[in-house]
């Protein structure tokens, strides 16, 4: 059935989209913004710890 | 915009959008592990038979029970987006956390594969009954596990709000299954008494499947990876973990109870799609259809949470520079670990079209295990280093410290198990994370900054 | 208190650390191809006999299900009578529970040493001072 060869060749067409899309977002946002802001994210910057600074959790 | 150079000097800062609630972690946990009750689980009953399987589905579940209740006393105080990477980080060392690390990319993008290659022989299955053999999967393949890369990239929150939806629809076509089985009227539709057998092995046999019962639960830890994108973490992860164990407790049972009441243990056992089978025999075509939906969607919305997971890992190792600094990006608009997510995708493509889908379904086992067995003697650590009333927690789980200690013994015994089937991949698997941490001590290591790895607003630990 | 000043990777230094971790990924998966210990003995299903649904000791209610699936006697037998064998090596046990320890052993020691480093530059290295906040 020639559908079938067409749905597989849709899926490679689609698939071939998106990650060209994700490519070109991924390089022009590295472009556009600085290293240093896109790797400026830092791990327990977080309410949790405002709540257990504001409940007195820290003896 | 470019934003000033000096980072010391700038204190402007992109993270991660809090946009999740319990029942966004209930999808990512649940979404991973129910594609196992489809499929994966029933290779447990060629091992042991089917009431072996029973029995792995409850001494797992105990595993899982305990995996669940520690994870959440640790994680409603370590909200962070590596999840135990971070815990292991802060508890037992860094060697450790590059390898619970590991352990978590490995097992997700592993089963990330094993799912996009269940979409893609779905879909020859399709086009064979409609008459057209021979239907490459590869597209299919590669069609899923980019279009879920995109759906991650563009944000966490339609990302688990679809997973959201269709992990709903397989568990609900689960339900469906069992109350099509007409479970009232026994002997009806359902032949357990006929079909039920003794232990075909005897108990080396239920050792033996302990290693495929882990595909009823496999991945439900995974929950903590979302820590850093929950409203209120210390509630939403306790909340959304334990209410998915309870959720695929239920979904155990009610499957092992449908499948063998239906098929005799020897076709169990080697099974493909044994939901489905089991559709087919009662004779219902609407019910078909809804199994073959709801195993379709199990897949992708475990290749789906695995993504998610496994990039939030890996971005995380290379926020603190286990692993290149790159790779700890955000992206400025989607608030997503995009480079993670670009850099796991041809890893996936690759594992499923290597064909060796044994090795990496053990490997990714395997890994979890591995994982697993950290968490105990981390739980016996912290309760240790920082006790009940020195650092605030979330939850606190009852009983310790027999969950932790359970727990590793499991653990050996599904060691054991695998030993048993999988004895040269065993070895292989450890070989590779025993060459790993040596690279990490003698090369990685001399880039991280030591002081930054300690995170928490804890007091300083016991002992040290 | 000394603080360690790691040293900044470049771009290619990143590069082959990535690719390191990945070429090790791909050798450790197809080692098992090479030793081939994981291959089950096919000899039994070698024979090739005929079946009758009593020989496979199948029950009526049993042979109904296996119909339904679509399977014959032939079809069926190839299934029933691939059996596993358990039978357990006590070296190669004995060497994967060594590793397995051995791993764990190795890698909680470095760790603690690490660990110790770690504590050291956040909280200072005088012990005493365990009750200072941590100062962001």
């Amino acid at each position: 059935m020639i559908y079938w060869e067409i749905l597989s060749y849709a899926a490679w067409i689609v698939s071939g989209l998106l990650l060209l899309w994700i490519l070109v977002d991924a390089i022009s946002v590295s472009r556009e913004f600085d290293e240093e802001l896109l790797i400026s994210s830092r791990e327990g910057v977080d309410e949790i710890l405002d709540e257990i600074k504001k409940e007195g959790g820290i003896k | 915009m470019t934003a000033e150079t000096s980072a010391a000097e700038n204190p402007q800062r992109i993270s991660m959008f809090k946009v999740l609630n319990p029942f966004h972690v209930w999808a990512l946990g649940v979404g991973i592990v129910l594609v196992g009750e489809f499929m994966g689980w029933n290779f447990s009953v060629a091992k042991g038979g089917a009431y072996g399987a029973l029995i792995a589905c409850w001494v797992i579940g105990l595993l899982y029970s305990c995996v669940a209740m520690i994870d959440s006393e640790v994680t409603s105080t370590v909200a962070a987006a590596g999840g135990q990477y971070t815990q292991a980080k802060h508890i037992i060392g860094p060697l450790m956390a590059f390898n619970v690390g590991l352990f978590l990319v490995m097992a997700y993008t592993m089963l990330e594969a094993a799912d996009a290659l269940i979409v893609g022989d779905l879909m020859s299955a399709v086009a064979a009954a409609t008459g057209y053999e021979g239907l490459s999967p590869q597209p299919f393949v590669v069609l899923t596990i980019a279009f879920l890369a995109w759906l991650n990239y563009r944000g966490v929150f339609m990302t688990l709000t679809v997973n959201f939806v269709i992990t709903l629809f397989a568990f609900l076509a689960i339900i469906a299954l069992f109350i099509g089985a007409d479970p009232l009227n026994p002997g009806n539709i359902l032949r357990h008494s006929d079909l039920l057998t003794e232990l075909p092995y005897g108990w080396i046999g239920v050792v033996a499947s302990l290693q495929f019962g882990m595909w009823y639960y496999l991945g439900i830890e995974g929950t903590c990876q979302a820590a850093e994108e929950v409203r209120s973490a210390g509630r939403s992860i306790p909340l959304g973990t334990i209410g998915g164990i309870l959720t695929l407790l239920v979904a155990a049972s009610l499957t092992w109870y449908v499948a063998t009441g239906l098929m005799p243990w020897q076709y169990l056992g080697q099974a493909a799609t044994p939901l489905y089978d089991a559709a087919s025999i009662i004779g219902n075509p609407s019910l078909q259809v809804v199994l073959f939906i709801g195993t379709m969607f199990a897949a992708i919305a475990s290749a789906n949470g695995c993504i998610n997971d496994a990039a939030r890992a890996w971005f995380s190792m290379g926020r603190d520079r286990y692993m290149p600094t790159w790779f700890g990006a955000i992206h400025p608009h989607y608030r997503t670990p995009f480079r993670a997510i670009i850099f796991l995708i041809p890893i996936a493509v690759s594992f499923a079209f290597t064909g060796l889908l044994d090795q990496v379904i053990t490997f990714s086992i395997l890994s979890g295990l591995l994982g697993y067995t950290f968490m105990s003697i981390n739980m016996m650590r912290f309760r240790k280093m920082w006790p009940l009333d020195v650092i605030k927690r979330g939850y606190i789980h009852p009983f310790h410290p027999i969950p932790a200690l359970v727990l590793l013994g499991l653990c050996a015994a599904v060691y054991f198990a695998t030993f048993l089937g999988y004895g040269a991949s065993l070895l292989s698997i450890m070989a590779f994370y025993i060459v790993a941490s040596a690279w990490f001590v003698m090369r990685r290591y001399q880039f991280v900054k030591r002081g930054d790895q300690f995170t928490m607003p804890w007091p300083r630990p016991r002992g040290y | 208190m000394s603080t360690y000043i790691p040293k900044i990777q470049h771009k290619r230094g990143q590069l082959i650390d990535s690719l390191f971790i990945l070429v090790l990924v791909y050798v450790s998966l197809y080692i098992p191809l090479f030793l081939e210990s994981d291959t089950k003995s096919a000899e039994e299903t070698a024979t090739v006999q005929s079946y009758t649904w009593e020989s496979l000791g199948v029950s009526a209610v049993e042979q109904e299900q296996w119909q339904k699936l679509g399977y014959d006697e032939a079809a069926a037998a190839e299934i029933i009578n691939d059996k596993f064998d358990y039978t357990i090596d006590p070296l190669m046990l004995a060497i994967t529970a060594l590793v397995i320890i051995g791993y764990f052993f190795f890698v909680i020691r470095i760790s603690d040493r690490q660990y110790r480093e770690v504590i050291e530059e956040k909280f200072g290295a005088d012990e005493t001072s365990s009750k200072q906040e941590a100062t962001q």
